[in-house]
């Protein structure tokens, strides 16, 4: 389990530096993309649907990413775009691909749309993550503030 | 139209036109030159961003920047975001702010042997994460050294984006083909989705859905159909590789 995160933590950070983001960023997004792996991680061993473990992991990887913009003051961006590798349907576009040229017909229909749903599950996710009000990540700056 | 005027409002529009091209949404660039020339205290301004390209327009005069798909540059969008809220916060005028768009211009992506080492590290570990064992991860690690080296070879930066993607996809297939084929006990279906998670369209999917959030519906739907393609030039890479492999007889 903590190696799975230690990973997931190292291939967002990997991707981060693909991605050009300033080495002072990197840490926070790599937190956030091994957080959102090991909700994707766990929910999928304990056996929940995929739209919940999508949803789920998308979510918080949305909040934790907002959180970590606002303690910045940085765009949301360059902790939600990394992050997000974990959960997108890499392994989903494979298996799609490998059983249409395999002409596996039930299972390519299987795979393509279990894909379409995580993506469109992780959309959700990101929406309801960028619906919170501002002013509630607002608090987080002002107790900060007080810290200081 | 007053000199200093247009040349704060070219200067927005500038600004804009690079943090859009370093693969900022929509929203953010709309906001990022809205809030430039409030601070330079240009007023009755219409600004309109499309994902590649702006428009922007006073009575007197109108701009217009037309802004191609570039490689993403978070480092940029970061940069100028902190420059935009400077500028706002009147801690520094056009003057320095030109200066240090200048600068941001000029910041480099990482270098070469960084990048093709980043894609390495990333591609091993996602093979490992995705269920694959120690040795997935290290033929994921070969592979994704070796895609991006592929990448950067001058040949194939010019060419197109579909093209690229499909290339790609087919290379790592062919060499993790040969992997199993030399090597037991490794996991094709790992090595592969760990190799090609540098091309996934992650960032499409995500761009895409941040401006459709906005209700940026055009280029949501721009970065949408981005994503898609992307996933399919993938798909066709894998997937022919493997039928002609199976055409020439070999065992999957």
């Amino acid at each position: 389990m903590i190696i799975q995160f230690l990973v997931a933590m190292v291939a967002t950070a990997a991707f981060s530096i693909l991605y050009s983001v300033p080495r002072k960023n990197i840490l926070a997004g790599a937190v956030a993309g091994g957080v959102g792996w090991i909700i994707y991680f766990t929910l999928e061993k304990v056996g929940a649907d995929t739209i919940v473990y999508a949803f789920t992991s998308a979510f918080f990887l949305g909040v934790i990413s907002r959180i970590c913009a606002v303690l910045f003051k940085t765009p949301v961006t360059l902790y939600l775009l990394p992050g997000i590798f974990p959960i997108v349907p890499g392994a989903g576009i494979y298996y799609t691909a490998y059983y249409f040229f395999m002409n596996d017909m039930a299972s390519f229909t299987r795979n393509g749309l279990e894909t379409a749903k995580i993506a469109l599950a992780i959309s959700f996710g990101i929406i309801f993550a960028l619906s919170i009000p501002h002013e509630i990540f607002g608090l987080l700056r002002k107790l900060q503030r007080e810290e200081k | 139209m007053e000199e200093s005027k247009k040349e704060g409002l070219v200067f927005a529009v500038d600004v804009g036109a690079l943090m859009l091209y370093a693969g900022a949404e929509v929203y953010r660039v709309n906001d990022t030159i809205i809030h430039m020339l409030k601070a330079l205290e240009i007023e009755d301004v219409e600004v309109y961003v499309l994902s590649n390209g702006i428009f922007a327009s006073t009575n007197e005069q109108s701009i217009v920047r037309n802004v191609t798909l570039g490689p993403i540059h978070l480092g940029k969008v970061s940069a100028i975001n902190q420059l935009s809220r400077d500028l706002s916060a009147h801690k520094i005028n056009l003057e320095e702010a030109k200066q240090r768009f200048e600068e941001i211009k000029h910041i480099p992506t990482a270098k070469d042997y960084v990048l093709i080492l980043a894609s390495g590290v990333g591609s091993g570990a996602f093979a490992y994460i995705f269920g694959g064992n120690a040795f997935d991860g290290l033929f994921g690690f070969i592979n994704g050294v070796l895609l991006e080296a592929f990448f950067l070879a001058s040949v194939m930066r010019t060419r197109s984006r579909f093209i690229r993607n499909i290339f790609g996809a087919a290379f790592v297939t062919i060499l993790t083909i040969i992997y199993i084929k030399v090597f037991t006990n490794l996991h094709m279906g790992k090595i592969i989705i760990g190799s090609i998670m540098p091309l996934v369209p992650g960032i499409a999917l995500t761009t895409s859905i941040r401006d459709l959030f906005y209700g940026d519906y055009l280029s949501g739907a721009i970065h949408l159909l981005d994503a898609l393609l992307t996933a399919i030039c993938i798909a066709v890479g894998v997937g022919t590789v493997m039928s002609l492999f199976r055409m020439l007889g070999g065992l999957l």
